[in-house]
């Protein structure tokens, strides 16, 4: 038995619009992402071999599932035409079917299905032809039958198409209602219901009300109220007393204080309803409120703390610096360049120097414990064009979704937050982090933080 | 902590494979240690198109003056990231091109948007009568 | 490069080995079954180790030439590799791509009868 896994770009379109940042087949459902349900269904059907074909491009696919060794099985892929028959689908992979019965998917649907059932003998004693179907998808099977039909059991399966949000959202909480009981889902939980996933932070005084799915690297802060049916995806912050009813918060996405969240989609900055369809730009006023806030009544402070302790900085490390720099430059390990990068102010850059050290050099090593490299930087704090602690400068030329334009709040720094959280300074982990800061720290935390920053710097360095 | 290997090459297709060849040996230096081998697979055959894409530009590009044309390729290895660049003496020209209208066929204009496709960062200079074009990623 | 020309059903097999780039691709589109506009074929890219733009510039524009572009280059054997590349400029739209040249020929040879 092998499956194939058909679709075509017309049935996801809608994704695009609405998920941009992600590859329809990667949407996840129940914090599981669509292609794996399938693949799971192709499985306990038998499979040991699946291939998907689209006729758009495949890659985020091909660079999330590899070559299938995750599930113990072969994966491949390939291309289609929109128009192809399955016939056509058959020929075009025949090396791949070679002679064994072929199972194809076909469309952008959910499959109901239930783990704990015998989908192995259906799947190889029904008769040739269409198995289940809806509007835009089916499932059919070609080849002989590979053993006598079984006695009349009804096929425990349906499809559901998924064709815009209202069915997204319909299949998420289908998922996430009938629980790991018939689907295969992530996360631990100690009862039915409720599953929690890596590294989760929930706060004392946050609620929890079953069914809720919750992944990894989450922060529930303080009065939250999660659930009932409530679907939080991995890197997600909910800020105080916010609550988080019948939605799903998909990942990456940073839920300000005392936002009511009740069937919706927050996915980045976006809340989503899913029943009109209506989309808006989630720039939710109490998060913006303390990010103006800072700008204008803290500002000030904030900028003679950060010139203060830079000043003080800058004298301390003044000795060895002086003492290691020439000797470095001369020694050619000392190599620095210009890059530019988005400053505070959207729209603008400021040119900073980076410099690479050698630390695989005595005198490197001790420049880099003392993050010697980021010395002239300090001086940029002075005259306020960076903060002495804040996001990691991004270059201007690179296209990220965590560019000013997109982020929430961006403030670069000398220093940044990851770094004091020894967060793996990887893309949106990190930038969820810095986000939580620029929102909460004060000149004083700020302080606290830089010294974490600088003696977690170098182990972060050595460890990487 | 970074390596600087530099190869000069004549400007002629018969040496994009040795140009080819190289990128991949040197891309497949660098390895990462959470990175699956279809990873390293996908990084080190990046490199190769996009080395490949550039080289043939150059040589395409390259005849308008006396002396033999050359190419200078440039790899700079750091941990867990690959720069290489490319430098000629040919006329200026820009890295900004559209995505190729595929529908209508066209048989040439692909090779700097697959660079930019393939590549995490795309960077090009002029330095005195030189081209100097930067591609890099991070495995 | 070496190209290799066979037929089957009626239709010419067209069987590339080497690297398909800047150097080997004026060799393929001066090859007579590519460059006919009114013979259908199947290129066999089984043994194409690397393919650049060049090489996928001139499958698209010996395509373009054809009679039909859509049948006229049936595609077989890709590694994922070329693969790739074809989906980089999602020239992979263009082409009818088979796993099985015996299966591209059928289904070239169906294509031609359909068209006569």
């Amino acid at each position: 038995m092998k499956t194939i896994l058909a679709f075509r770009e017309e049935e996801f379109a809608w994704s695009h619009e609405v998920f941009s940042c992600l590859h329809p087949l990667l949407l996840p459902l129940c914090n599981k992402p669509f292609i794996e349900f399938l693949i799971d269904f192709a499985i306990l059907t038998g499979s040991t071999a699946v291939r998907i074909l689209c006729d758009g491009g495949i890659n985020p696919i091909e660079r999330y599932c590899e070559n299938g060794s995750r599930w113990g099985i072969a994966l491949s892929y390939g291309s289609l035409h929109a128009d192809d028959s399955a016939q056509i689908l058959l020929g075009k992979n025949r090396k791949f079917c070679g002679e064994e019965r072929i199972m194809i998917v076909s469309g952008f649907s959910f499959i109901r299905y239930d783990k704990r059932l015998d989908y192995k003998s259906l799947a190889s004693s029904l008769p040739e032809g269409e198995w289940a179907a809806c509007p835009g998808g089916s499932i059919t099977l070609s080849g002989a039958p590979e053993k006598p039909p079984a006695d009349g059991a009804a096929a425990p399966l349906s499809l559901m198409p998924l064709d815009g949000m209202a069915s997204y959202y319909r299949a998420s909480m289908e998922a996430l209602e009938t629980g790991a009981d018939r689907y295969v889902l992530p996360g631990y939980g100690g009862e039915p219901g409720c599953a929690i996933g890596r590294n989760v932070v929930i706060s004392k005084s946050a609620q929890i009300r079953k069914p809720v799915s919750i992944g990894n690297n989450v922060q529930l802060l303080g009065d939250t109220i999660i659930g009932p049916s409530a679907i939080i995806g991995s890197n997600v912050i909910i800020d105080r007393e916010s609550s988080v009813e019948s939605s799903i918060v998909l990942d990456n996405t940073y839920i300000g204080e005392h936002l009511e969240v009740n069937g919706r989609i927050a996915s980045g900055n976006r809340l989503n309803d899913p029943r009109s369809g209506a989309s808006i730009s989630m720039e939710d006023p109490h998060l913006l409120g303390s990010i103006k806030k800072s700008q204008t009544l803290s500002a000030l402070p904030r900028k003679v703390a950060h010139a203060l302790a830079a000043l003080v900085m800058i004298a301390v490390l003044a000795v060895p610096f002086l003492f290691l720099w020439p000797l470095l430059k001369l020694g050619g390990r000392w190599r620095s360049a210009q890059i530019d990068c988005h400053s505070e102010n959207p729209g603008e850059t400021i040119s900073l120097g980076k410099v690479e050290l050698d630390a695989t050099n005595a005198l490197g090593a001790i420049a880099s414990t003392l993050s010697l490299d980021h010395y002239f930087r300090l001086f940029r704090v002075l005259t306020a064009e960076l903060a002495l602690i804040g996001s990691t400068p991004l270059p201007a030329e690179a296209q990220h979704p965590n560019a000013p334009a997109n982020a929430l709040a961006y403030r670069p720094g000398v220093f940044s937050y990851a770094e004091a959280e020894q967060w793996p300074a990887t893309g949106d982990d990190a930038a969820i982090v810095e986000r939580y800061h620029l929102v909460h720290s004060g000149p004083i935390s700020d302080i606290g933080l830089v010294v974490k920053a600088f003696v977690n710097r170098p182990h972060e360095k050595s460890s990487a | 902590m970074s390596s600087i290997i530099t190869l000069t090459l004549p400007g002629d297709p018969l040496f994009t494979e040795v140009a080819r060849q190289t990128t991949t040996s040197v891309a497949s230096l660098l390895t990462g240690e959470n990175h699956s081998a279809s990873d390293e697979t996908q990084f080190v055959h990046d490199f190769e198109l996009a080395v490949s894409e550039a080289f043939t530009n150059s040589v395409k590009y390259a005849g308008e003056h006396d002396t033999p044309p050359t190419v200078t390729l440039s790899f700079e290895l750091e941990k867990r990231r690959l720069t290489v660049s490319l430098l000629d003496a040919n006329g200026p020209f820009s890295i900004e091109t559209p995505a190729p209208d595929i529908e209508s066929y066209p048989e040439n204009g692909y090779g700097l948007w697959i660079i930019r496709k393939v590549m995490d960062s795309v960077t090009y200079r002029r330095e005195g009568n030189s081209n100097i074009i930067s591609m890099s990623k991070t495995l | 490069m070496i190209i290799t020309e066979t037929s089957a059903n009626g239709i010419v097999i067209v069987a590339l080995e080497g690297n398909l780039d800047a150097l080997s691709a004026p060799k393929l589109r001066g090859s007579p079954p590519v460059a006919d506009p009114k013979t259908a074929i199947v290129l066999d890219l089984e043994k194409v180790d690397f393919m650049d733009s060049s090489g996928l510039g001139a499958i698209v524009g010996a395509a373009r030439e054809k009679d039909d572009p859509a049948c006229g280059i049936v595609l077989s054997c890709m590694n994922d590799k070329v693969r790739r590349t074809f989906e980089t400029t999602n020239a992979q739209r263009l082409f009818h791509i088979f796993d099985d040249t015996a299966a591209a020929v059928d289904f070239a040879a169906t294509r031609q009868i359909a068209r006569t």
